[in-house]
């Protein structure tokens, strides 16, 4: 009888001891380097902390993951987003890398990341970085394909407006977006009466909005960073414009509605990903809490879209993909639910495929989703 | 014609900014002969500070501009401390490269501060507008082109009607005799920078209504002034805020007939043809030797 309980102690000891061993093994097995690199400073500042945030709210969120990671502030020029990488490489490649978000960084890093075999987890907006053919780009913001395709739909199809003002960025995000919109809108039979590129540094907004309004057109569709479209809302709004504005996804960034008084944006709608703080579901407002608590600041969709790209990266890792090449091959094949939508790839790259359009009431800050369009592209 | 005056309104409220900033950059100009680019910095740390103390006063914008132009006369002080002084008998690229140095520190002191979110303070005097048969004329364009006025008119009667404004002026047409006479040069430059601070910090007050403010904004204020400068006269005063105006004004019109990039392509051939034509400027150069 003691030697049985003797043995069996034993044998549970044993087997209690290769389990621990094993999760030690697996532990040890799932390790990453991700680094992070994203605009901290520059234009794209706001949204780039927003890219930031996402990432290392995902680390956070798998602590059973050792995740090796630093953070690179790439600025705005398209070097400061290779040499950061390159100084990456030298230690190594990564098991992923959080690409910044601005779209003539991610075209400069496209050929280096198919070289080194690291694949790019990113929310740039720019259509053609997923256009190029590279295996190692994935997109979780949704592109200016499917977006642009919203933004223009609701214009024409809910709100009725078929003579368009269209005000875009001169930069890569501002040109992207003006393609996919001219060619939405033609598609959908509207107008565009009248059209203007500005630099992200214009502070008058007068000469643009006298002219357009000359051009008599029934909305303004906006294809504008943060501060400029809210330079642009709060400028239209003193001058009495009073037409519907139709702005892109800069515009549902909380840190843009704060530079607004609630009456100016009355009347303003804007497309998106997601809108966090809109709620949703109770997972939804779990992680707005958990965000606004570490980093006490609002979440927007690119946060978002960037947690759940690199939440899908970790469980690519914790699944066993010890190599960017591993790594890359399941973000290809696989099908992610995110806090946001579900993810998958288009074979180019493209992992978000659902757009949501918010209106603003006027009596608040807080955007209320009113359409939501599942798979743009595929379901037209 | 209501386009028209909108555009007059809209332009002059901007080019009042650029008409501080510009005279501010010409005071210590004069007194240093040196180029002080941390200017446009001067404008993001005043209009930060104007967003942080919005929230604590619950005044008017225009309350503000006191505490504000003290606070940025302070960081104009401290400028010409660190950055000017020790190096005053230095190249001038010393002195250019130290006041870049000084402005991204601030920079990144506003980002580190703030946040990198861009920021509003509160309306000078008024949010909203009024009408005028179809023009809409905002409070906040016309106290923006009130206050800068103001400003401007004093720093007029500080240059030509007090002691202190003889004593620069002296300092900057010949600091050696000046210096000779018994005038303290150094603390004069010393009072230039907070001067060039102060006007700075109230040109951040005055746009971080309307066009909103982000740490990295300073070098396109910067850039206008410099411009501003070159046009209206190296060293001139008044040609300074002539220049501010002309900018804003020009951006305007060509901006609303040809588009903001025509306009900004152009802003450059203008300049070009400024010191091709007249390279003194429109009333001519101050200060023998350009930066």
């Amino acid at each position: 009888m003691h030697t049985f309980l003797f043995r069996t102690i034993l044998a549970a000891m044993l087997a209690l001891a290769a389990s621990a061993g094993g999760i030690a093994a697996a532990r040890a097995e799932s390790a990453a380097t991700i680094p992070v690199l994203a605009p901290l400073t520059g234009f794209l500042a706001l949204e780039g902390a927003s890219q930031r945030n996402g990432a290392l709210l995902a680390f956070h969120h798998h602590p059973s993951i050792v995740i090796r990671s630093e953070t690179v502030d790439t600025g705005t020029s398209p070097e400061g987003a290779v040499n950061a990488f390159a100084r990456i490489l030298r230690t190594g490649p990564p098991t992923a890398l959080v690409a910044p978000m601005l779209g003539t960084q991610m075209l400069a890093l496209l050929p280096a990341a198919a070289e080194a075999g690291v694949p790019l987890v990113t929310v740039s907006g720019t259509a053609e970085i997923t256009e190029r053919g590279n295996p190692w780009v994935f997109r979780f913001f949704p592109g200016d394909a499917v977006v642009k395709t919203a933004q223009a739909r609701y214009t024409v199809e809910e709100l009725g407006r078929r003579r368009v003002a269209l005000v875009h960025q001169t930069t890569a995000y501002g040109q992207s977006g003006r393609r996919h919109l001219l060619a939405a809108f033609a598609g959908l039979g509207a107008e565009v009466v009248f059209e203007e590129a500005l630099a992200p540094a214009v502070r008058d907004m007068a000469p643009v909005l006298t002219k357009l309004r000359a051009a008599r057109p029934d909305v303004l569709v906006l294809q504008l960073h943060a501060e400029p479209t809210a330079r642009l809302i709060r400028q239209a709004a003193a001058l009495g414009l009073g037409l519907p504005i139709v702005a892109g996804s800069a515009m549902h960034q909380p840190a843009t509605a704060a530079l607004l008084e609630p009456a100016e944006l009355s009347g303003v709608c804007a497309e998106s990903g997601a809108s966090p703080i809109s709620g949703g579901s109770p997972a939804m407002d779990r992680w707005v809490a958990d965000y606004r608590a570490r980093f006490r600041t609002e979440p927007d969709a690119f946060a978002l879209a960037q947690y759940d790209g690199v939440s899908m990266v970790l469980r690519a890792v914790r699944a066993g993909a010890a190599s960017g090449a591993e790594v890359r091959r399941r973000l290809a094949s696989e099908v992610y639910e995110g806090l946001a939508m579900a993810y998958r790839s288009d074979g180019r790259g493209n992992m978000a495929h659902d757009a949501v359009i918010l209106c603003y009431d006027g009596r608040d800050r807080t955007p209320r989703v009113v359409r939501r369009y599942v798979d743009v592209l595929k379901n037209g | 014609m209501t386009d028209l005056l909108q555009l007059i309104l809209s332009a002059l409220s901007l080019g009042s900014t650029y008409a501080l900033v510009a005279l501010g950059f010409v005071l210590v100009l004069n007194a240093t002969n040196a180029v002080n680019f941390a200017q446009g910095e001067m404008v993001v740390a005043g209009g930060f500070l104007a967003v942080a103390l919005s929230p604590l006063i619950d005044l008017p914008g225009v309350a503000l501009l006191p505490l504000v132009m003290l606070g940025t006369a302070a960081l104009g002080l401290l400028l010409s401390l660190a950055a000017y002084l020790p190096l005053r008998t230095r190249p001038p690229t010393a002195v250019f490269i130290s006041t870049i140095a000084f402005g991204i520190i601030v920079q990144n002191a506003v980002l580190a501060l703030s946040g990198p979110e861009p920021a509003t303070a509160s309306a000078l005097v008024a949010a909203g507008s009024t009408r005028l048969g179809e023009m809409a004329i905002g409070w906040q364009s016309l106290s923006m082109i009130a206050t800068a006025a103001v400003l401007v008119a004093l720093m007029h009667l500080l240059l030509e009607r007090t002691q202190l404004g003889r004593r620069l002026r002296a300092s900057a047409q010949d600091p050696e005799i000046a210096r000779a006479s018994g005038i303290p040069v150094v603390r004069l430059i010393v009072v230039a920078f907070a001067l060039a601070g102060a006007l700075a910090g109230a040109a951040g007050l005055l746009v971080a209504n309307q066009f909103f403010l982000s740490p990295a904004d300073g070098a396109n204020y910067m850039l206008k002034a410099y411009i501003a400068v070159v046009i209206g006269g190296w060293g001139r005063v008044w040609g300074a805020v002539l220049g501010a105006l002309l900018i804003a004004l020009f951006e305007s019109f060509v901006a609303s007939l040809a588009g903001h990039l025509a306009a900004d392509a152009l802003l450059y051939v203008a300049l070009l043809a400024v010191l091709l034509l007249r390279p003194t400027g429109i009333l001519g150069e101050a200060v023998g030797r350009r930066a």
